[in-house]
């Protein structure tokens, strides 16, 4: 396998810095190795030295504003995930609280229930108890809705 | 020069951002935007992709804790964010963004026409070498980073970056024009 010869290193950085010593620059001159590199780090700086004509870097202060900006747009993020993980338990708890509630209310003895409410009272307490329901998943649909289109 | 260790505590959340640490930042965005805006320039081809990946550079540099390093340190962080988001954009689907562009003349009047030439085989060349030999060339040629520090950057062994430095080399030098620079 070939390799680059093992001072190219050092004249890439003595063409930077403009430090030769007398050795390494008699080195670059016979080493083909060293001298291609050379060569090709001229060119590309040649190419550095045209893009940094073609570079305007915002202001400072700019990239600090929009990083403030994606700061506040991550933590909200955050709080997000954590309001929508309350939402998703939330809707758990209710679903479980509403048929934990049937099973208990199918248990009753509606007959011993009824006898002790006057009239149709019963049958009010039944439409109050479904309109409830009704109107808790009501209010819990367009919470889960806007929370899954997120 | 920048104080390396008031950026570090100026840059981290809930540390209080101060004058000195302003005026830090001020200088290590000067000294550093430009090489790193002609590395992404360099990687992609295209200025304005240039643009936007030197903007989301610095605000991740921004945004992220970072441990107190000296200039040198920071520099690299700052180049290794740089490549990081490279590598991203490449594996994104939007692939046809990062091919390397048709090389393009300046408007008249920009430049000597000999110079003119010699940038357009230099683009010409670039287009046919591989994102990572682009990124290796610069890092090593133009930045004059070490090996180590091009380990540093890339995320390459160490041990491997002389070979493909090597062959990226080869590969340039075969496709460009011969051009004599004496050292």
């Amino acid at each position: 396998m070939k390799k680059s010869c093992e001072h190219e290193e050092f004249a890439i950085r003595a063409l930077h810095t403009g430090q030769w010593s007398d050795a390494l620059r008699l080195h670059a001159a016979q080493c083909p190795d060293c001298t291609q590199a050379l060569q090709l780090a001229e060119t590309l700086r040649q190419q550095a030295r045209h893009a940094d004509r073609l570079c305007t870097p915002p202001d400072p202060y700019w990239i600090l504003q929009r990083s403030r900006r994606q700061a506040r747009e991550l933590t909200l993020r955050r709080v997000s995930r954590l309001l929508f993980a309350m939402r998703a338990l939330a809707a758990v708890y209710a679903v479980a609280v509403s048929a934990w509630l049937l099973r208990g209310y199918a248990a009753l003895q509606y007959r011993e229930l009824a006898s002790t409410l006057p009239g149709a009272s019963s049958g009010y307490a039944l439409i109050g108890a479904a309109l409830a329901a009704a109107c808790a998943l009501a209010g819990l649909w367009p919470i889960l809705h806007q929370s899954s289109r997120r | 020069m920048e104080d390396a260790p008031t950026i570090a505590a100026w840059v981290n959340p809930g540390q209080e951002r101060t004058a000195a640490g302003d005026e830090a930042f001020r200088q290590l965005y000067q000294a550093t935007s430009r090489p790193l805006w002609g590395y992404l320039h360099h990687a992609t081809g295209r200025p304005h992709v240039a643009d936007d990946l030197l903007q989301e550079t610095w605000c991740k540099f921004l945004l992220h804790p970072i441990p107190p390093m000296d200039k040198a340190h920071t520099r690299s962080y700052l180049f290794r964010i740089a490549t990081n988001l490279l590598h991203n954009r490449s594996r994104s689907r939007d692939d046809a963004a990062l091919e390397y562009p048709p090389e393009h003349a300046d408007p008249p009047g920009n430049g000597a026409q000999n110079d003119q030439a010699a940038r357009l085989d230099v683009q010409s060349a670039m287009r046919q070498l591989k994102p990572r030999e682009r990124q290796l060339l610069w890092l090593a040629y133009v930045e004059g980073m070490s090996h180590a520090e091009i380990a540093a950057v890339t995320g390459l062994g160490a041990m491997s970056i002389r070979i493909l430095l090597y062959r990226a080399r080869q590969k340039a030098s075969a496709i460009l024009r011969p051009q004599r620079t004496e050292p």
